[in-house]
């Protein structure tokens, strides 16, 4: 698994001939999620991409709608092949914005916080929302111990992790297991994150 | 001259109402040449500006030639120029007097309470540019008179940029947009920022037509349009991520305190805070094509 770094105010600068670095209109949108998913699609094999707000003003909810909801709900539908998008760099009013787009049509997508901290920003049920913080507490963990920590049976926690990697909020990989059988490991996106250093200007490969 | 419609002293949402009305009453179809009268006008908002350039524009599309007489205070005149009104006369009306030497005659403070200029809305660019515009004044007048903090700068600026949106999204014409800080001393005694968004396009109704009209049968009407459109998020495309823009900034307005008024066709709806008093819901009032918005943000409390 890759993570790569897209710095949006720089694609901004390079798609919007008006020299704006604010997110608004449906249009500006559009043009911005057609150059991430030029980006995403040109990524070979799994990639975490992580858009970098900092430096972009104003998002407004059209906006928000036509580049983040779009594309989330592009990316579960496998448009993208085997990516996932975490976010950064958002202000809190921002957050609310792209939150409101996300809310709208119940998907969900995770933010990395400044100090390192992780949110969910969008609609995701409280089963999932638990047993995301398991993933993220961990890094990686495995249905057994998930049924273990959380004290529910295989059916029900192999479900979660499922739905969990199905709305591209986890990675997972088939490791062999102690006892030598194939077993997914479920793991953090922004885990693949801890391996950054130093600036995130334009865009870093990072593999994990 | 076939036809002199005289606006009344006082050109905001309620004037401009009057005076739309004065033209219903009035048989104009024959006449040529109108004359929008500004003569006795002593003052005059965003609301009543915007409405009063559209006014222009629809006579004109009509085919008559429009006369607009200047306001008698000097002072109504320089704040007209202030918020570039004149700037659109060009082919659209003829001035009485025929010559104004504005330029000379009125410098603009730099102490303004002008946010926005009247601002004429055709393209996405033109978003961008009000939204630059209001976020590199909003620290004087947002922060200063009506106390805004970042985070309510930001919902503000959206707030905007979903309505100037609705232009481009929905009116199939183009549209213009002002805003300036007042001191609204009648039932408030607090400074509030007016912002009035027009476009002469098809109308709320017209717009959501295709996807509401057969379903609502009888009932289907302008009122009803714009009640889907604020309070249900209603649209014309059937993508759930759409036509929430403005009821989100309906959110806002409230939380807020504030006030909006959408007018389309020959209906007006309006969300009123406590001190203000009016009716919510007007119908069988003045046809007026497209949609009208103004927005009314008092200042919070420190």
């Amino acid at each position: 698994m890759r993570g790569k770094v897209y710095n949006l105010k720089m694609f901004m600068r390079e798609e919007m001939l008006n020299g704006s670095n604010n997110l608004v209109t449906r249009e500006t949108g559009a043009v911005m999620r057609e150059r991430l998913e030029r980006e995403l699609i040109a990524e070979v094999g799994p990639t975490v991409a992580f858009l970098d707000f900092s430096g972009v003003g104003v998002i407004d909810y059209s906006c928000a709608d036509e580049v983040i909801a779009k594309l989330v709900s592009r990316l579960l539908s496998g448009e993208y092949g085997d990516k996932f998008i975490v976010l950064m760099g958002l202000s809190s009013s921002q957050m609310e914005n792209i939150a409101v787009a996300l809310e709208r049509k119940k998907l969900a997508v995770l933010n990395l916080q400044e100090g390192g901290g992780w949110q969910v920003i969008g609609f995701l049920n409280n089963y999932l929302r638990k047993t995301l913080v398991s993933v993220m507490e961990k890094g990686s963990i495995t249905l057994r111990e998930l049924a273990q920590e959380r004290g529910i049976g295989l059916n029900t926690g192999g479900t979660r992790l499922l739905n969990l990697y199905k709305k591209r909020l986890t990675w997972r990989s088939e490791e062999v297991s102690k006892e030598g059988g194939r077993q997914f490991v479920y793991k953090s996106l922004t885990a693949v994150m801890g391996v950054l250093n130093g600036e995130t200007e334009g865009t870093q490969n990072h593999t994990s | 001259m076939d036809l002199v419609l005289v606006a009344p002293p006082t050109v905001d949402e309620k004037g401009f109402e009057l005076f739309l009305g004065q033209f219903g009453r009035r048989a104009w179809s024959e006449s040529h040449q109108i004359c929008i009268d500004l003569g006795d006008v002593t003052f005059i908002d965003p609301y009543g500006m915007v409405g009063i350039l559209e006014f222009g524009y629809y006579l004109k599309s009509l085919g008559k030639e429009v006369i607009l007489r200047v306001p008698g205070p000097e002072e109504v005149s320089k704040y007209l120029e202030r918020m570039d009104f004149f700037r659109f006369r060009s082919g659209l009306f003829v001035m009485d007097p025929p010559h104004l030497d504005l330029t000379e005659k009125y410098h603009r403070s730099i102490a303004s309470d002008v946010l926005l200029e009247i601002t004429r809305i055709e393209k996405s660019d033109d978003i961008h540019f009000i939204v630059d515009r209001v976020r590199d004044r909003a620290g004087s007048i947002l922060e200063t008179h009506l106390h805004y903090d970042e985070r309510a700068i930001h919902h503000f600026i959206v707030a905007l940029s979903e309505v100037c949106q609705n232009i481009l999204e929905h009116s199939q014409n183009i549209g213009y947009v002002g805003i300036q800080k007042y001191f609204y001393a009648k039932s408030l005694a607090k400074n509030v920022v007016k912002i009035a968004v027009m476009d002469l396009g098809i109308g709320i109704k017209n717009s959501l037509s295709p996807r509401f009209s057969l379903v609502c049968g009888e009932r289907w009407s302008d009122l009803l349009a714009i009640e889907k459109a604020l309070l249900h998020g209603a649209s014309r495309y059937e993508d759930i991520g759409r036509g929430h823009g403005l009821t989100e900034v309906r959110k806002f307005v409230q939380k807020w305190n504030g006030k909006i008024s959408i007018r389309s066709g020959t209906a007006k709806f309006s969300v009123l805070p406590s001190w203000e008093s009016g009716l919510e819901r007007r119908s069988g009032v003045t046809f007026f094509p497209g949609t009208q918005i103004s927005l009314v943000l008092p200042e919070i409390n420190r």
